[in-house]
């Protein structure tokens, strides 16, 4: 016996040298998209006026994609699925988000006109 | 003789293991969406810049550029969709700086 001191060194082991493992990038760029996650719940704060509508298009687009895909590619990558789904659902939410303000705004403008031409 | 030739094209495409029918190829496909949303807010306004947000799709790209070069098969249409990201994405962080810079009040 090594330096395998508990029943969780082999566990460690497999992970660590996995070929999707921490020391290949099959295992850092999936997880660096969590950031992404983060990034676009942190938007939550902002007024949705100050948020891309073209950008939450692209990775609502992209998250339902690559869901999809991650479990078709060999090995399939449940970490890559997993942050896909939450990124479709964080970037959906803020579209959500966009749309409701658009409506508002355009409930507003319609307002205006109309208090408008009752001062005419 | 040219359309022979787009007709081979299209063949090849078509049934490639990394061709118009796979993942290989829609994946980074909608990914270039993520690129171009980028360019299309090219003219925003800087203090409507997302810096937590383009920061992080700024390491996403340098990442899944490694990420195209070593996955089996190497997807070169992935690394071109990121190193084309990468450089939008700096774009607006500039801008964003510049902005932040210019306005600050200590």
């Amino acid at each position: 016996q090594t330096h395998n001191m508990s029943p969780w060194a082999g566990r460690f082991h497999q992970f660590w040298n996995h070929p999707a493992g921490p020391k290949t990038i099959h295992f850092w760029a999936p997880t660096w998209k969590w950031m992404l996650i983060v990034a676009s719940l942190s938007d939550l704060s902002k007024p949705a006026s100050h948020i891309s509508l073209n950008q939450n298009l692209a990775l609502a687009a992209t998250g339902i994609i690559w869901s999809r895909y991650a479990t078709q590619i060999t090995p399939v990558n449940w970490n890559l699925f997993a942050v896909n789904v939450f990124v479709f659902l964080s970037s959906g939410y803020q579209l959500y988000r966009i749309f409701k303000w658009k409506q508002e705004q355009k409930a507003l403008e319609a307002q205006n006109s109309v208090t408008e031409d009752e001062n005419l | 003789k040219k359309n022979k030739m787009v007709i081979r094209v299209f063949k090849q495409l078509w049934s490639s293991p990394v061709g118009i029918r796979t993942t290989h190829f829609w994946g980074p496909v909608a990914n270039w969406g993520i690129a171009l949303a980028g360019l299309a807010d090219i003219n925003r306004p800087p203090e409507k810049v997302s810096g937590l947000m383009t920061t992080a799709l700024a390491i996403y790209s340098i990442l899944f550029m490694r990420f195209a070069w070593m996955v089996k098969p190497r997807n070169y249409l992935l690394l071109a969709c990121h190193a084309f990201n990468e450089v939008v994405q700096w774009y607006h962080l500039s801008r964003k700086a510049r902005y932040e810079y210019e306005k600050r009040d200590f």
